[in-house]
């Protein structure tokens, strides 16, 4: 079926495509305007704005952990609406069904879930594939696995470092590699309660540092696109900036991923001796080059939060509001699920501002991410309300009148006049993620990209304009109109798939039988598992 | 080899679904049993939700307590490839189901490989077993028996307060036996693991276990392993939470999801005649249920005969023998996916509930 999309304002960076003009649609793809070509149907999209699907790189969506956070809270996502008839489950409070179809409504397309447990990776798969409409993928954790610290302890060669990692990511169907405060969840399983850079792995003798350079280089020499994905130390404590700012010198040239920023944004100045410290980091992303970021924005309310840094949400406990939590120690990394709320008091405006500040201070919007971490910043229901502040310094004026008025002044966001461009929203929230997870089919408007697009129609409300797309199509096929899903379909699990070596294969079963007193077998599982047609779209390694 | 019956005659599988599906279409108030793996109980809450109907695991009582723990109180947990691996002292709480036994046979066969263990020379794991007098642990390896932690005939949630108070320094009006033994065991431990279970735990005594752990968080380490009542019921509860966004006990009267554990205890249900169509999933032989007035019975069972009482029989496949299937495994902790042991003809569960959700009319197909 050939589909026009007709008059829009099109928004394409990547094809230096910015105007007004057509978009044309061949089935599931994008093609150049056909000579003569007649469509079989036309969307009218005067007035509006017409961009790629957009991509999250970092959201927790599924797995193990985030299926115990909505276990914990069954009081903070009842459903309140009669179901659509045409989207059964959508309306069921914070599941997989609706998570799709919120999504699909404000025009995303692919959503990475950035913390996979690898003996959790059917579980988690099997919750991504109940995800509707768009397409997901997921980073597999490392970093804290008792193979992995061994290898680095005795001194294992890179090549078999590398076996390893590739077979990691192969068989948990992975995109790429998360460490989340490597070593920390070793450490605490021997009691350690804080964990830096330099600190060391008891039984190891490993450093954190050793741990996330040795899987950086490991992640860059396999050819996997997206660069190590980094989660810090020391995270959310007051002088974290210190830790935040000593990762990202240790990139040393090779590239690397910095996750929820913000959450390390915070200095040690003033009488709480918590301040923001979000133009100081900001000035060492924009000198670092290799180093690209997500923010990890909060906003204020209810939210819960999950992380694999269970050393850190065994500290948090105290602040669980309501007073419940659940502290894993897995097989890895583990997890903690702790509810918090973000008020406008002190603490929640410094957050809030220090997030904004590091959005706006980042020069280049190829290098910075629109994330909440959510649900840990906030749940992505709030992604509008974010776009309106980060392209109106009215809006943010506003909001900063409502704030504690200590807090705004240890941070430099009122001062601050950049207003985001639709093209730089462009950039961040559609071109630069397909750049840094190696997904070279979207992202853009080009013909043969997939007919991943969203349409808004200009509004001066921006929150209103981006939280319900005029019209969504995935693959092609139109998803949403007029901001409601008009039906479901199923969209893949991107993976990479790089040939594990065989001898790692044999020593990893030798090792889960002597230390586990399992085979392989158990931890691994054939894609028809999954029950859904096709369920994995393959992403091919640099060569 | 009939697969289907409509009462006791035998029929065509596509019959018998669509008369279920009549069923259940009329039904005012349908109930689902479920004990069946994880795509079957997806097949089974999409269907629900299409029939406005409550379910529960077919044991809800153990499920639901252990599903309780985590909703109200929250838990500190381990997996059990790091128990393997790093418990140096292991208390068993309470009575643990069969399943588990062979688990704690192995726990007593082999000794901890990581934090380096001290296990004080003795080269095996300190066991405990908290419980009232008499109460006896699973099998352990070379005729060893664990250490007995009891205030005699008080309950396990008494004796777990008792426990909690001594460790605390504090003293109650009836000390734990062999508490002494208890406390050098875990002045020396370095991951102390208490294994736990919701099959004959009560909800109290579960958060006592908890609270206790929280205390021994504060200096050293500790921590629970989960060891599910049910397996196919824990594996049941996780696929509900993240498509219904809430466990077991969901009901979807009104058209949405609504979690309510009492309300929805579909066995409570049954009993107060509020139910008046029943669906029961179930690889397993099923034993005929008391026939109560004015509910009809659709059993999915694997069967070569009709269910007693059943207005409709289907026979399905177990999972893991006649299928390859998803199940939740507790010595993974995780959803493990298996092959089928003696591959047969026979359905799935999923196979069969969604032909019967193709006779039920709506306006969408169902998204499992």
């Amino acid at each position: 079926m050939l589909t026009k999309i007709a008059g829009g304002d099109i928004i394409d960076p990547v094809n230096g495509r910015l105007g007004k003009g057509d978009l044309w649609i061949r089935d599931d793809k994008i093609v150049a305007a056909p000579a003569g070509g007649a469509a079989d149907r036309t969307i009218d999209a005067a007035g509006c704005v017409v961009m790629a699907g957009a991509i999250d790189i970092h959201s927790h969506i599924g797995g193990g952990n985030v299926n115990t956070a909505r276990l914990l809270l069954p009081e903070q996502h009842a459903a309140h609406q009669a179901r659509p008839a045409t989207t059964p489950l959508s309306n069921a409070g914070w599941s997989t069904f609706q998570t799709g179809c919120l999504y699909a409504k404000m025009g995303f397309t692919t959503v990475v879930e950035p913390a996979m447990s690898p003996g959790a990776a059917l579980h988690t798969h099997l919750e991504l594939a109940d995800i509707p409409i768009i397409d997901k993928a997921t980073l597999a954790i490392l970093g804290n696995d008792d193979f992995l610290l061994s290898m680095i302890r005795d001194d294992a060669s890179s090549q078999m470092i590398e076996d390893y990692v590739a077979w990691t990511v192969a068989s948990t169907r992975a995109l790429g590699v998360k460490v989340i405060n490597a070593g920390a969840a070793a450490a605490f399983k021997e009691n350690v309660r804080t964990f830096s850079l330099d600190d060391v792995v008891p039984s190891y003798g490993v450093s954190s540092r050793k741990i996330v350079k040795t899987l950086q280089a490991a992640v860059d020499s396999l050819g996997v696109p997206h660069p190590l994905h980094v989660h810090c130390n020391n995270l959310g404590s007051p002088g974290s900036a210190d830790t935040a700012a000593a990762t990202i010198a240790a990139a040393e040239g090779l590239p690397m991923h910095l996750a929820h920023l913000q959450f390390y944004g915070y200095g040690t100045e003033g009488k709480r001796r918590f301040s923001s410290a979000a133009a100081r980091l900001a000035e060492l992303v924009n000198a670092t080059p290799e180093v690209t970021i997500d923010i990890g924005q909060v906003m204020f309310g209810q939210t819960v939060t999950v992380s694999s840094d269970v050393m850190r949400q065994f500290s948090a406990r105290g602040s669980a509001s309501p007073k419940k939590s659940v502290i894993h120690d897995g097989d890895g990394n583990g997890g903690g699920i702790v509810p918090y709320s973000y008020g406008k008091d002190f603490y929640g405006a410094m957050q809030w501002a220090i997030g904004l500040e590091l959005f706006l201070l980042i020069n280049d919007p190829w290098r910075v991410f629109f994330t909440t971490d959510h649900p840990n910043g906030a749940p992505f229901t709030v992604y509008p309300a974010l776009f309106e502040l980060l392209m109106s310094r009215e809006a943010r004026t506003e909001m900063i009148a409502g704030l504690p008025k200590s807090a705004m002044a240890l941070s430099t966001l009122a001062a601050i006049d950049r207003e985001y461009t639709f093209e730089e929203i462009a950039i961040m929230t559609r071109a630069a993620p397909a750049k840094l997870l190696g997904l070279t089919d979207r992202g853009h408007l080009g013909a043969g990209a997939i007919a991943d697009i969203a349409v808004y129609r200009r509004d001066g409300n921006i929150a209103k304009m981006l939280g319900q797309a005029a019209y969504v199509f995935k693959d092609g096929d139109l998803v949403v109109q007029d901001g409601e899903i008009t039906h479901y379909r199923w969209g893949k699990a991107l993976r990479l798939n790089p040939s594990p070596d065989k001898a790692m294969v044999r020593r990893l079963e030798d090792y889960h039988q002597q230390r586990y007193g399992l085979s392989l077998d158990w931890f691994n599982f054939p894609d028809s598992a999954i029950a859904r047609e096709q369920p994995f779209g393959e992403v091919a390694c640099r060569t | 080899m009939a697969v289907a019956w409509i009462g006791n005659r035998e029929t065509l599988v596509e019959r018998a679904a669509a008369h279920a599906a009549a069923l259940l279409g009329s039904s005012r108030c349908p109930v689902f049993s479920l004990d069946t793996d994880i795509h079957g109980t997806r097949a089974a809450i999409a269907l629900a939700e299409r029939v406005g109907a409550a379910y529960d695991h077919a044991d809800g009582a153990a499920v639901s307590r252990e599903t309780a723990l985590f909703t109200d109180k929250g838990a500190m947990t381990v997996a059990p490839g790091e128990t393997r691996r790093r418990a140096d002292v292991v208390v068993i709480v309470g009575e643990l189901p069969q399943i588990h036994h062979e688990f704690v046979g192995e726990l007593s066969d082999t000794v901890p490989d990581l934090s380096a263990p001290d296990l004080t020379g003795k080269n095996q794991r300190e066991i405990f077993l908290v419980g009232s007098n008499g109460a006896s642990a699973p099998p352990l390896s070379n005729g060893r028996t664990a250490t007995l932690l009891s205030c005699g005939e008080a309950s396990l949630g008494a004796t777990l307060a008792a426990l909690r108070t001594q460790c605390r320094g504090r003293q109650t009006s009836q000390p734990v036996s062999n508490f002494d033994d208890f406390a050098k065991a875990l002045e020396a431990a370095h991951f102390p693991v208490f294994l736990f279970s919701g099959d004959a735990t009560e909800g109290l005594a579960l958060e006592m276990l908890q609270g206790l752990i929280a205390d021994l968080n504060r200096k050293s380490r500790a921590s629970g392993l989960h060891l599910p009542a049910r397996e196919n019921g824990w594996g049941s509860a996780l696929a509900s939470t993240w498509m219904a966004g809430f466990p077991l006990r969901t009901g979807f009267a009104r058209g949405f999801p609504e979690f309510d554990p009492w309300r929805y205890d579909v066995a409570r249900m049954i009993a107060a005649g509020e139910a008046d169509l029943h669906l029961r999933i179930s690889s397993s032989i099923v034993q005929p249920q008391k026939k109560r007035n004015r509910m009809a019975l659709i059993a999915l069972a694997k069967t070569q005969k009709p269910v007693a009482g059943a207005a409709v029989t289907i026979a399905i496949g177990e999972a893991g023998v006649d299928h390859e299937a998803v199940v939740y495994s507790s010595r993974t902790g995780s959803l493990r996916s298996i092959d089928a042991r003696a591959a047969s003809e026979l359905p799935s569960a999923a196979t069969v509930i969604r032909l019967v959700a193709s006779h039920v009319s709506a306006e969408a197909a169902l998204p499992c």
